[in-house]
């Protein structure tokens, strides 16, 4: 190592709150980043690991159109010239007591070890006698399962404990492994059809065929065949939406996470640039002045990006719950397999950190090369231009809003278009900041001058003065809080905006359902109708089809019902568009009607029980339930259609003006809890619905606060530095007369300043992205409407964050200045 | 007779309780009575053959259905998956000309359809393998990994019932007998094929049918017996089995029959046989050390024939049941019938020589 290396080092050492800070700030952009990316990416393995384990061998699967079928069917089945083997499933999710969701499977243990034979090794294993005992008590003891290895480990059980489910309790007489990790129970499909009251019943069979096309045509009516693989690729397009939105975020924090390390570079350059002309005058060589540069700015970059990895890593492990929960909850059950941990985080977070701070360095570096030493003895002269310099930017960043707008109307579905016209704006808007800085610069003077007098009047002047930092500090921050504000705006709008709808539509006094898989028995829906006091019973059912080769809701109701209790948002019109529904037409969501670009009026062709049916869409009706889409239609219809008498769960509509209301709603939770259903109220509905929606948010409020935390440290870094480097000047103030407050006050009102511009900056930008992430983001990966409903609070915790960063920023070199202060330090070290 | 191996198992799976066990003679009814016997806990349809193609490349097969009884009374009645039967199929084809032995075997419960043996005519199916008689003629089919048979089986001659009118003792004690009946002679038609896409071959021979059901008719110190069923060239059909118990000995209640060319049977007790192993070949499967050369003599009849098969290894290792090995496989004989030379075709099985069998047999609880 040179001479001129080894002296750029010392002088980290000598600056260890400086260099700490930038440590910390290239750490945290990394951990940000590789933490989603890693939680994402571990949802998501877990998700395909699952679907594989549980596809097992087999090639094809079968099922009716909507709700589960008769296996009366198998027979025919078994008879097929194409069927090398199958295996009818049954599959369920149910809570365990402890409140953790496992896959329930039925299978007949015989038939399914064609096609799993791993999840079959626990049931017919050749090993001892014992197991053979085991095997016929997984047959006969109507409670018997089998438990995947992970979780019994959790649950502390082994072969002949009793595990705990909402429906009772089950006899473990075995565990068997499983890969993916995944909590299921195997139970024989025997008593898995008594256990959902589906006696008579399969949810599908899973299939190896030797003659795919052969099968399908004799399979064609009344069937839904698909492949493995396709059916692997309908359940992943379902994440599609979900998937988009964390990549998204992922990108986000990598935004501002290079935004933060490019500053914390940046800095690390231009505050050197005297030391750098020193050494030049000295007779170091350009090329050794640019190593030594290189060699600090990657060692600090490497080392943040490690320990941004090792962070990243930690945050991915408290994420991945959240991603998984999430998913859980908005589409099918999903145990996220913990991130593992690799030396490749460190790698991709070292090579980040370096990269990242190499790209920042890249510019301040030419800057430097470009000057000769004689004026970067001055250090900071290089300054003067940046007006100049400023509205350059603010040209090309003015163009990069203007292109993203241009994105946004022409391509209006593309989700990908919209996430790049978001980031376009987001990046254009950061490069108006230097502009914004140099035109409020006199209306900044006279304020501080008003509020601070002439500390005042020398805060903003030195704003103004070093306008190449402190732009692109302000930007950062500005930027971390627009995204701030906009996030927040976004999931408060949506969540007024579901809370509205929830109003309308989820009307009825009483809810009867299962938060399981569990169906409401039809008899007891016959039993509720002709309970006396009772107005309206409405038998929801719910249930995935396959709707030009991809999956979509279809839904029944009693249209009647609904008609006369409900108050269903509709795109167009009102009560009277049930009037068709009831007449054998269909209402459709509209992110059914934006996904398949269907509207009021249009025909849709689905695939029914008895071949193909012909649906007239009556109208289009505001839904938040599923992004995939909802044919909805008449009970009776769907009876006809699909033949499936499923009742997911039952609204209780009762008169309000009944005096005999109470009792009768008490009644009807009485009878439900005969049954073992749960009863929710119109309000616990709500507020679980609520739940939900929060829970879905959880990742998205977990990024804000990071990116708000990150940022904190972009803008408490940019100034610190700046005041260091400027510690002769503090000598200077002293010289000329200003006392140490008044010093202390100088450097207060430039941090606060800088934070509460960039706060100001990030108002507009803010309530911009905002705009953009409900009208342009969220149309296009959800085909919902979120009305725009912005409150206070987004910009009030924006304002705080930008207060608290300032001050905090300035406090440091406060204390140092204190410190300090019986020298005057004119001269620097 | 491999079956026997599933009611050691049978020990194991069920209780005895309302099962009838094999004690006295029967009235027997046919064809009614090649049906199921629900209320027995084992029964087995059992198809053994020595099949030809025209240009004379021996084919042997062998299709086998169990059922073997779990609980008499099944848990849930109304829900047709509750278990009452177990059904087993075993489908093995010995292709002696190219050398080949290949063996498939199916399990499955009754189920809604799955499996089932009808009650008052031969008519039992696991999947969609089945045999079925209609019209006296028994329909065999079975396809499996592109191993595919179907086959027509017409009698020759009438049925024949084993041991005492059908009663068949496996043991010293009451009980510890089978109802034991056979179609020794059923002149065999269809094809059979060996590989995916290939064109089915066309083949004819004769065929043997055993059918046997019972509760709990093995004796506890009984390891494993060796069955043979021959068909001779001068019409007569042989049928021995020999049971072996632990310590070497042979069980004094095996026996055999005999069956003339007009059809009349006549019951061998264990002293009219002599039955001398002549070699042994170790399985390379299972390691089961197993006899590969017999000579067998019936002095009373005049019998004097050595017994080969015509392929070494035809051993079958079930993938349904784990445990359950056993050598079931196409033989072939020459010597002397009645003071006349004669050649013989046929099947032996033996069984407890590899395997978990003991230990699955011995589970007497």
């Amino acid at each position: 190592m040179n001479t001129v290396t080894r002296s750029f080092l010392r002088y980290m050492f000598r600056r260890r709150g400086l260099t700490i800070l930038q440590f910390l700030g290239i750490a945290c952009g990394v951990a940000a980043t590789v933490g989603i990316v890693l939680s994402a990416r571990a949802a998501l393995t877990g998700f395909s690991k699952a679907i594989e384990f549980l596809k097992g061998k087999s090639t094809h699967s079968i099922e009716r159109p909507a709700g589960p079928m008769d296996e009366g069917m198998l027979v025919r089945l078994m008879r097929d010239p194409a069927v090398e083997a199958f295996s009818p499933v049954i599959e369920r999710s149910l809570r365990l007591s402890n409140g953790e969701t496992a896959r329930i499977l039925g299978i007949d243990p015989f038939l399914d070890k064609n096609l799993r034979p791993e999840l079959a090794y626990g049931v017919t294993t050749d090993q001892a006698d014992e197991n053979l005992s085991d095997r016929l008590a997984f047959l006969t003891k109507n409670n018997a399962v089998l438990v995947e290895a992970q979780l019994a480990q959790r649950l502390g059980v082994s072969a002949g404990g009793i595990i705990h489910l909402v429906k009772g309790d089950f006899e473990v007489v075995g565990v068997f492994p499983n890969p993916s990790g995944e909590p299921i129970l195997l139970m024989d499909i025997g008593h898995a059809q008594r256990l959902f009251g589906m006696n008579g019943r399969l949810d599908r069979v899973d299939l190896i065929l030797n003659d795919g096309p052969g099968f399908l045509s004799r399979w064609e009516n009344g069937y839904h065949v698909q492949t493995s693989l396709k059916r692997r690729e309908t359940l992943a397009h379902m994440l599609r939406a979900f998937r988009l939105n964390l990549e998204a975020l992922s990108l986000l924090a990598l935004f501002v996470g290079i935004f933060l390390i490019y500053n914390t570079a940046m800095f690390a350059v231009v505050s050197r640039k005297k030391d750098a002309g020193i050494l030049r005058s000295l007779g170091a060589h350009r090329s050794e002045i640019i190593a030594a540069f290189l060699t600090e700015i990657l060692l600090l970059g490497s080392f943040g990006g490690m320990a941004g990895g090792v962070l990243g890593y930690f945050l991915s492990r408290l994420l991945a719950g959240e991603v998984g929960g999430t998913i859980s909850n908005l589409y099918f059950f999903l145990h996220p397999v913990p991130p593992s941990w690799s030396l490749w985080i460190i790698v991709a977070g070292t090579l980040m950190g370096g990269i990242a701070g190499l790209l920042g360095s890249l510019w301040p570096l030419l800057e430097l090369v470009r000057t000769d030493p004689a004026r970067a003895l001055s250090g900071r002269t290089a300054e003067r231009r940046s007006g100049a310099n400023a509205r350059t930017l603010a040209a090309i960043g003015a163009g990069l809003i203007l292109l993203s707008l241009l994105v946004f109307f022409l391509s209006s579905t593309q989700v990908y278009a919209g996430f790049a016209g978001a980031f376009g704006f987001l990046i254009g808007a950061s490069l108006l900041t230097g502009l914004a800085l140099v035109l409020i610069s006199p209306l900044l003077k006279r304020t501080l001058a008003r509020l601070g007098g002439l500390p005042g009047k020398v805060a903003a002047g030195n704003i103004h003065l070093n306008l190449g930092r402190t732009a692109v500090a302000v930007a950062a921050f500005m930027v971390a809080l627009s995204m701030s504000i906009g996030l927040s705006t976004m999931i408060g709008s949506f969540r007024r905006s579901v809370e509205q709808w929830l109003e309308n539509q989820i009307s009825g006094d009483l809810y009867i359902s299962s938060m399981d898989e569990l169906d409401v028995p039809v008899s007891f829906y016959d039993e509720l109708r002709a309970m006396k006091g009772i107005e309206g019973v409405d038998p929801y059912r719910n249930t995935l089809t396959s709707f030009r080769g991809t999956s979509a809701y279809v839904s029944a109701v009693d249209a009647a019902v609904l008609q006369r209790f409900s108050n269903f948002a509709f795109l167009k019109g009102g009560r009277e568009n049930w009037d068709r529904v009831k007449a054998g037409e269909v209402i459709i969501s509209e992110s059914f009607a934006r996904r398949f670009g269907v509207k009021a009026g249009d025909t849709v062709t689905l695939d029914a029980v008895h071949g193909p049916a012909e649906l007239t869409v009556a109208a289009v009706f505001y839904d938040y339930t599923s992004e995939h889409g909802i044919l909805m239609m008449d009970r009776a219809h769907y009876r006809r259609l699909f033949e499936d008498p499923t009742i997911t769960s039952l609204g209780i509509f009762v008169d309000p003006r009944d005096p005999r209301r109470g009792e009768i709603l008490v009644e009807v939770a009485r009878r439900a809890g005969e049954h073992d259903l749960p009863v929710f109220t119109r309000d616990q509905l709500h507020a679980n619905a609520l739940r939900v929606f929060d829970s879905a948010f959880a990742v998205t409020t977990s990024m804000r606060v990071l990116a708000i935390i990150v940022a904190f440290f972009g803008i408490a870094g940019a100034i610190l530095t700046l005041f260091i480097e400027r510690q002769r000047e503090f000598g200077i103030y002293r010289a000329l007369g200003f006392s140490t407050l008044q010093v202390a006050g100088i450097t207060l009102m430039e941090g606060v300043a800088m934070g509460l511009l960039s706060f100001l900056m990030s108002l507009g930008v803010g309530t911009a992205m905002a705009a953009i992430l409900i009208q342009v983001i969220n149309l296009r990966s959800f085909n919902w409407t979120v009305f725009f409903y912005p409150t206070g609070a987004p910009y009030l915790l924006a304002a705080a964050t930008a207060l608290l960063a300032g001050l905090g920023g300035s406090l440091y070199p406060i204390f140092k200045a204190w410190r300090t202060y019986p020298q005057m330090q004119i001269r620097e070290e | 007779m491999s079956a026997m191996i599933l009611v050691g198992a049978a020990v194991l799976l069920s209780q005895s309780g309302e099962w009838q066990r094999a004690v006295q003679p029967r009235a027997w009814k046919f064809p009614e009575d090649h049906g199921s016997h629900p209320s027995f806990r084992t029964e087995w349809w059992y198809f053994t053959g020595n099949l030809a193609d025209a240009a004379g490349a021996k084919v042997g097969y062998e299709l086998t259905f169990f059922r073997q009884g779990v609980q008499f009374t099944p848990k849930n009645a109304e829900n047709p998956w509750s278990v009452r039967d177990l059904f087993l199929a075993h489908f093995t084809v010995t292709d002696v000309s190219r050398g080949g032995f290949r063996a498939e075997d199916l399990l499955s419960r009754s189920g809604p359809g799955l499996a089932g043996a009808r009650t008052g005519q031969m008519d039992v199916w696991l999947l969609d393998w089945s045999a079925k008689m209609e019209n006296g003629v028994i329909d065999l089919s079975a396809r499996k990994n592109a191993l595919e048979l179907r086959l027509q089986l017409k009698p020759r001659k009438p049925v024949v019932l084993h041991g005492a009118n059908g009663l068949s003792q496996k043991g010293p004690a009451a009980g510890e007998a089978s109802y034991y009946a056979s179609l020794t002679d059923l002149e065999t038609h269809g094809t059979i094929s060996l590989a995916q896409n290939a064109a089915p071959i066309a083949v004819s021979g004769t065929s043997w049918f055993d059918h046997e059901f019972s509760s709990n008719m093995l004796a506890k110190d009984q390891v494993g017996w060796d069955w043979f069923g021959l068909h001779l060239s001068d019409g007569r059909d042989l049928m021995i089995y020999v049971m072996r118990r632990a310590d070497g000995s042979v069980e004094a209640a095996s026996s055999g029959t005999l069956v003339e060319r007009a059809g009349a049977a006549r019951h061998l007790v264990r002293a009219e046989i002599v039955l001398d192993v002549l070699d042994h070949r170790p399985s390379s499967r299972s390691g089961g050390n197993y006899p590969s050369r017999w000579r067998i003599k019936i002095p009373t009849a005049g019998i004097d024939i050595a017994v080969t098969p015509l392929l070494a290894d035809q051993e079958l290792v079930a993938a349904g049941l784990p445990g359950l090995v056993y050598w079931e496989g196409a033989v072939a004989g020459e010597g002397i019938s009645a003071g006349h030379k004669i050649t013989a075709e046929g099947y032996v099985e033996l069984t407890g020589y590899a395997g978990d069998l003991r230990s699955i047999m011995n589970n007497d609880r």
